[in-house]
């Protein structure tokens, strides 16, 4: 059955719901509540009703089709729930529980006969021993934390798959904080069927997800993978955080190819040619995640920066200079006419410092004068509202220049909590924003990267 | 794991019209008819580390010194092919490699060559076959691939290095192999030269 169906589920199914708080059955239906804009159906054979919503005692006793089953069961009551759901005609079943593949050989017979319902009813099996999925546009929400401990994902564009449940959920609880919007969360765990391979398909497919940001520890098929992967990136980023050391099967070390695979072996070179941006940390495929669905990608070396701070400026040229890109002085041309639009104390020259003089209407002058001369391949603009002139108004200039503009923007706000406010509403906004000089040059490099990239597709 | 023997790899390669320096296969002092100084190396199919087993002698200036070298070798190696080559001058030094491994495939290395690539360790892997995009990429990911702009008045050619990386792609993909090195590979500001090849099957 097409993995499509999960963006657009109207009734999901718990199995084993609890009213015990804290137990895996109660979490879920809590998240499942909260903004679930389709039918839930419970069961519990030993309650009539939980949370205010009705029991059945059995899969099969419900009077109405099932888009969607999730099941808390015990992993030896799992396979009977998989096959009743898939009778129903239920198009994906998540299995919460782990004690399956990963705990031995008991536990991969049992991931044999739900592999078997699955092949033979079209019904998708994502997990077992998984977090769960959120679907921000329908409500959808079955993960395995509570609202009191972490943050959840508005909806937005990033489409975010994850190997790990953990990382998946900090990760997630990350994004939010930063105001960064999801398509959606899926968390893989087992991956009897469903694996990052036809998620990555789904959210290639899918017109709501900008970019797909991906936690791996193993790739199972890797030329599918990175076949699939190369084909999306025509159309959206993806960002992958690969864990864990990469096995080389070659033990034979004789010739020094061998012995630099051993040593020095880097997936970077494999993934930059499949349109993958490689991220080297959970920071990272944060920020270059949302870089690569919110601005525009970067087609050069060259970059202005923008502040009303000269240190930064400075700071920044340093930054970016080591990361390879050219902060090169603006045209006499350019220089005058930017000149004329900041405090005369300042410099029009790049970095272009607009000093504590600077208002919001001088950001926008200054941008829109580098944006038409041409003369940079990206903007750095450092808007820091420690400066009286500037402020949150700032946001819909940014917004509306991030779409109509001809040159890729970046913001950076730096500061503390009255700063971070208004850069979650940046983010909210759709524009690329990042609280350090140096997140902000190394999602330029993102940005970059995807660039080059691209120009395959040029003609 | 099967060696191939260094002087029937070179043949293949020159088959296919890879760039290698000059080369004789030498019973008597007489069969050289290069320019010296010359190189003259052992053809063995299981030394592969020479400078260390005393199997390669460079910078041989005339044939009197090159007759003695030669009946050192054969002394110390009676049972192994010797052959001659010129020696290249000096150029920007890189490592290309090929490995069959495992989990990706056949791939394609390359890195910082010469002396200290294996203390460097500035590499990088791709799947073969490569694009023209990928090659150009190469040259993009490594740390001293400034090196390949100019260094101490050697300069290389990217448009030559580029060719010649999509020319050892086809060949991985027509040929069987575990392991290939290339190194070093000098690349001047016109052309490229294979100083070292080696391939194990």
């Amino acid at each position: 059955m097409n993995l499509d169906d999960i963006f657009s589920v109207s009734s999901v199914c718990l199995i084993g719901a609890s009213r015990e708080e804290g137990k895996v059955g109660n979490v879920i239906l809590k998240n499942l509540k909260k903004n679930f804009k389709g039918e839930i159906f419970l069961v519990n054979p030993a309650a009539t009703e939980v949370e205010g919503i009705k029991c059945y005692r059995t899969i099969e006793s419900i009077p109405h089709s099932v888009d969607l089953g999730v099941i808390s069961l015990p992993s030896t009551k799992v396979v009977e729930a998989v096959a009743s759901l898939a009778k129903k005609g239920c198009k994906i079943c998540i299995p919460v529980a782990g004690g399956f593949g990963e705990q031995g050989e008991e536990g991969k017979k049992l991931e044999q006969e739900m592999i078997k319902v699955s092949s033979t009813s079209g019904t998708r099996i994502i997990g077992p021993n998984c977090v769960g999925v959120i679907i921000p546009r329908t409500g959808l929400n079955t993960a395995l934390t509570t609202e009191s401990k972490s943050k959840f994902p508005s909806d937005g564009s990033i489409g975010f798959i994850s190997q790990s449940g953990a990382l998946g959920l900090l990760a997630m609880d990350e994004f939010s904080d930063a105001g960064i919007g999801f398509s959606s969360f899926i968390s893989l765990g087992n991956e009897i069927d469903v694996d990052e391979t036809d998620m990555v398909t789904t959210l290639g497919r899918d017109e709501k997800t900008k970019c797909i940001a991906v936690y791996l520890e193993k790739i199972a098929e890797v030329d599918n993978f990175l076949k699939e992967c190369k084909k999306t990136s025509e159309k959206k980023g993806i960002v992958v955080l690969k864990g864990g050391q990469t096995e080389s099967g070659n033990r034979a070390t004789s010739l020094h190819t061998g012995s630099l695979l051993k040593t020095s072996f880097s997936l970077k070179g494999i993934f930059r040619q499949n349109g993958i941006v490689q991220a080297n940390n959970e920071i990272e495929l944060i920020d270059f995640s949302s870089a690569l669905a919110f601005a525009k990608p970067v087609k050069g070396n060259k970059v202005a920066v923008v502040s009303s701070a000269g240190g930064v400026g400075v700071v920044a040229t340093d930054v970016l200079e080591n990361h390879g890109f050219k902060v090169n002085k603006t045209s006499d041309a350019l220089a005058s006419r930017v000149g004329e639009r900041i405090s005369r104390i300042g410099s029009p020259f790049n970095p272009i410092d607009m000093t504590a003089e600077a208002t919001n209407l001088q950001y926008e002058n200054v941008i829109k004068e580098l944006d038409s001369s041409g003369e940079f391949d990206a903007i750095l603009a450092f808007v820091l509202f420690q400066t009286f002139g500037v402020t949150e108004d700032i946001i819909d200039f940014l917004s509306s220049f991030n779409r109509a503009g001809k040159t890729p923007i970046v913001v950076g706000v730096i500061g503390g909590e009255y700063s971070r406010v208004i850069s979650r509403k940046i983010i909210a906004n759709g524009v690329a924003s990042f609280p350090s000089v140096s997140r902000a040059v190394a999602a330029l490099g993102a940005l970059r990267e995807r660039g080059e990239f691209l120009r395959r597709f040029e003609k | 794991m099967t060696v191939i023997p260094e002087m029937e790899f070179k043949s293949i390669l020159d088959e296919m019209g890879f760039k290698q320096p000059k080369r004789f296969l030498m019973n008597s002092p007489y069969d050289y008819r290069g320019n010296f100084p010359a190189v003259l190396k052992v053809s063995s199919g299981t030394i592969t580390h020479k400078t260390e087993s005393g199997a390669v002698v460079t910078d041989i200036k005339n044939i009197d010194i090159l007759a003695e070298v030669l009946k050192g070798m054969k002394n110390k190696f009676p049972d192994e092919t010797i052959y001659a080559e010129e020696m290249a001058k000096r150029g920007v030094e890189v490592i290309v490699g090929l490995i069959n491994d495992q989990q990706f495939g056949k791939l394609l290395l390359f890195g910082v060559g010469g002396f200290y690539s294996e203390l460097i360790r500035d590499v990088t892997f791709k799947k073969v076959p490569l694009d023209r995009y990928d090659a150009e990429d190469l040259l993009e990911e490594l740390k001293f691939g400034s090196i390949l702009n100019g260094y101490r008045g050697l300069k290389a050619n990217k448009g030559v290095l580029i060719d010649f990386l999509l020319k050892v792609s086809d060949f991985s993909i027509q040929h069987q192999f575990s392991q290939i090195d290339f190194n070093p590979v000098f690349l001047y500001e016109d052309d490229y030269l294979i100083i070292d090849a080696k391939m194990v099957i």
